[in-house]
């Protein structure tokens, strides 16, 4: 086994966190969480990131896109986590990416991909529904009527709203939702939100399909990219609560030098470094052994969830009352870590999948 | 370059040792210590032992991979741990380091075949955690150094033929710059050892006593007085090793736990099975955190793999103990029985094994894991390494 980047792993890395350090400053993003419209600051970044090619970096090159693996995407992922990249490489550049490459027939492809590899449009996927937790197998059966979907990001912005409804058994469909009412659910995390989004049945056009697994692989290769911005994300938070302990001063020294400072930040980094070594295995094994993706991803998702929190709930802790004001950032990546922990399952769900996987349920 | 898989040479490896371990492992009772050696030298011979060592002094020359895939292939076939493990993990990869060329030539091969077998005497009474605190003296006499004083915790002391020591030189010095490393000859006159009773009843390690004990200063390692370095750096090995050869038995840890609730009458209730499946998951990420990590072992980041490996080890114990229910407590085998004394080898502790002595059990495995937390560095020293050495953040 061997996890080391290879030379354009490490110029993809390299080239990101430069790009996200000029591009997308901290400073950035709160000037478009405090404008009036965020959506001008969001398109901007956006066509900077498409002009850097990252929406088609997952689709194939079929499609026009880079053909890169999982593995390149959670390199890349991790440094959009540091940065606190709106959502809309995940929502369009993964999980939609993931959706049209998997479920997607050809002619939809031919119709549908190219303008959003470009970064032209934007995509978002709604899967969740009321009542269905994170399990596709909740769905309901498609019928006639209205399909409400749940936490579907991005939808306000999206030039394109996909959904994945159950149509019997093992069955979903992929369709377009043409006419679609979209309610902003008002998410904690308020650099990505999260919309309900309804469509009556007849609005629906149907674009392809395949079986609940096929779906369920697709949620898996989202899980896997969003752990990997997770694990940016603490590591980010780690690196800034280091710089504080070590210039604030309390009782006439750095309170970088108290144990129980010393402590905790050891073990952020502990989870950082357990958390980096879930998501690089996993999506290793998205793209050499995919019959063992449930597990990888279930693996990465529940050790990330406890990475990020617990590190972003440090870091408030370690700097003190600063910690918990809105002017210091820090809050942007508690809200994010918790966010991110109720997405495509909890850890309790995960560890669930594991002992299924392990035969113990 | 990422990949999950063993290049074709290292399959090739993986396949000659695998084949030879079901051929060759033996079932040794960890307190054969005859046994145990002869095991060993056999290992040697083969080419299975000092996989990483330069093959002027007696090693195979090779890689960590091939080392990582021994340390699998090893823990797959159960077989019993080197006695030597000591020489192995922690003074022989020091003396690599460190040593100078005649003492390497003299030392490290009956290191490899166990015909020497050797502890480490760093910890004293008043010298823990605080190590630079060291009292045990030596002082000059002519050709050698004249040893007085105590150390203890000193696993395998009760077997051993040499002790990788720490000494005060120059007590007038600054405290971590009078230290000195010696190589002393454990059946020099004036040694002398007591086994120390564990809280599981036997005694894998013991204290060792020098009274004028004369060392000959061919036998110091390094300069005078530069012993403190000497300590650091055996330190980052004894974790790394640690870290790696006992991670790859977590999987056997696992592998013991599913057998025993798959076996079970009464299923797991669904928070049990979160438990398991949560053990899995850090203990599998813990194995491969330390192959990702492998490269930068050597360094500050072992505490890392250290910290994280003992408390993975204690959590897991703690669930496989409570597996059994209402028997958790219940000692199986003969229980403490063992004569006080009796010896036992270090890192033999806890391995997997589907027979009913207390030895192998849950109940010997959750006792023996309080100590992981404590041996090779406390995780509340370990934290402040990390804190300090890897995050930079100040001293006091």
């Amino acid at each position: 086994m061997d996890f080391s980047l290879n030379e354009d792993q490490i110029l993809l890395r390299d080239s990101a966190r430069d790009f996200l350090r000029e591009e997308w400053p901290v400073a950035e993003l709160r000037r478009m969480l405090d404008a009036a419209d965020a959506a001008p600051a969001a398109a901007a970044i956006w066509s900077k990131m498409a002009e850097m090619g990252w929406p088609a970096l997952l689709f194939s090159e079929e499609n026009e896109g880079f053909g890169l693996g999982m593995f390149d995407l959670a390199v890349l992922m991790e440094e959009t986590g540091r940065s606190l990249i709106p959502g809309t490489l995940h929502s369009s550049g993964v999980l939609a990416a993931a959706a049209l490459e998997t479920l997607a027939g050809e002619h939809a492809q031919r119709r549908y991909v190219p303008g959003i590899a470009e970064g032209a449009k934007k995509a978002t996927v709604g899967i969740y529904e009321p009542g269905s937790g994170w399990t596709p197998m909740m769905l309901r059966t498609l019928s006639a009527g209205v399909i409400a979907k749940r936490y579907v990001p991005d939808a306000a912005d999206a030039d394109l709203i996909l959904f994945v409804n159950r149509t019997s058994g093992n069955d979903v469909q992929l369709a377009v939702a043409r006419e679609a009412e979209v309610r902003d659910l008002q998410s904690m995390d308020l650099t990505r939100p999260v919309y309900q989004v309804s469509c009556r049945a007849e609005d629906l056009d149907p674009i392809g399909g395949g079986t609940v697994a096929d779906l369920q692989a697709v949620i898996d290769k989202a899980t896997i990219a969003l752990a990997a911005e997770m694990v940016g994300g603490a590591a980010r938070v780690l690196e800034m609560t280091v710089d504080y302990v070590k210039s604030r001063k309390q009782f006439g020294r750095a309170i970088g030098t108290f144990q129980a400072v010393q402590h905790k930040a050891a073990d952020m980094l502990i989870g950082i470094e357990k958390g980096r070594t879930a998501v690089h295995y996993a999506a290793a094994v998205a793209d050499e052994q995919p019959q063992k993706l449930a597990e990888a991803a279930s693996i990465a998702k529940s050790i990330a969830n406890t990475t990020f929190v617990q590190a972003s709930q440090a870091a408030v802790q370690l700097h003190g009352g600063l910690g918990f004001t809105w002017e210091q950032d820090l809050h942007l990546y508690l809200k994010r870590a918790k966010a991110c922990e109720f997405t495509y399952g909890n850890t309790n769900w995960h560890l669930d999948r594991i002992a299924h996987c392990l035969g113990l349920s | 370059m990422r990949r999950l898989t063993d290049t074709a040479a290292e399959a090739a490896f993986r396949e000659q040792l695998r084949t030879w371990l079901e051929e060759n492992a033996p079932s040794i009772d960890k307190h054969d210590v005859g046994g145990l050696k002869d095991w060993q030298r056999r290992l040697y011979q083969a080419g299975w032992l000092g996989l990483t060592w330069p093959s002027e002094y007696g090693g195979q020359g090779l890689g960590f991979r091939e080392q990582a895939i021994y340390n699998e292939e090893a823990a797959r076939a159960k077989v019993p741990p080197s006695i030597n493990n000591i020489a192995l993990m922690i003074a022989g990869p020091a003396l690599i380091a460190v040593g100078s060329e005649e003492q390497k030539r003299r030392y490290l091969r009956p290191m490899l075949t166990a015909e020497e077998i050797w502890c480490q005497g760093f910890s004293e009474p008043n010298a823990g955690s605080d190590l630079a605190a060291l009292q045990t003296r030596a002082t000059s006499d002519g050709d050698d150094y004249i040893v007085t004083g105590q150390k203890i915790w000193t696993s395998n002391s009760l077997i051993a033929d040499y002790i990788w020591l720490l000494v005060r030189t120059d007590p007038s010095a600054p405290r971590h710059k009078g230290i000195t490393a010696l190589i002393v000859d454990m059946h020099s006159p004036g040694v002398t050892v007591k086994p120390l009773r564990q809280l599981t009843g036997e005694a894998e390690f013991g204290e060792v006593f020098f009274d004028e004990v004369r060392v000959p200063k061919a036998n110091r390692v390094g300069a005078e007085n530069r012993g403190w370095i000497i300590g650091m750096k055996t330190f980052t090995r004894e974790r790394a090793n640690i870290s790696i050869n006992l991670s790859v038995r977590l999987q056997q840890q696992f592998d013991r736990l599913l057998a025993g609730v798959r076996g079970r009458e009464i299923p797991l209730d669904p928070q049990e099975a979160r438990e398991v499946a949560k053990a899995y998951a850090d203990s599998r990420c813990l194995t491969l955190t330390c192959e990702r990590l492998a490269s930068r072992l050597f360094g500050f980041e072992s505490s890392v793999v250290k910290v994280a490996w003992a408390e993975m080890n204690q959590h897991l114990q703690e669930i496989g103990l409570a597996t059994l229910g209402p028997d958790a407590p219940l000692l199986p085998g003969r229980g403490y029985g063992r004569e006080e004394g009796e010896t036992s080898t270090w890192g033999t502790d806890a391995l997997a094994g589907e027979d009913e002595s207390f030895d192998k059990s849950w109940q010997y495995g959750y006792l023996r894991s309080r100590a992981n937390t404590i041996e090779g560095g406390t995780s509340e020293i370990l934290r402040t390494v990390i804190a300090e050495r890897v995050l930079g953040l100040p001293r006091k």
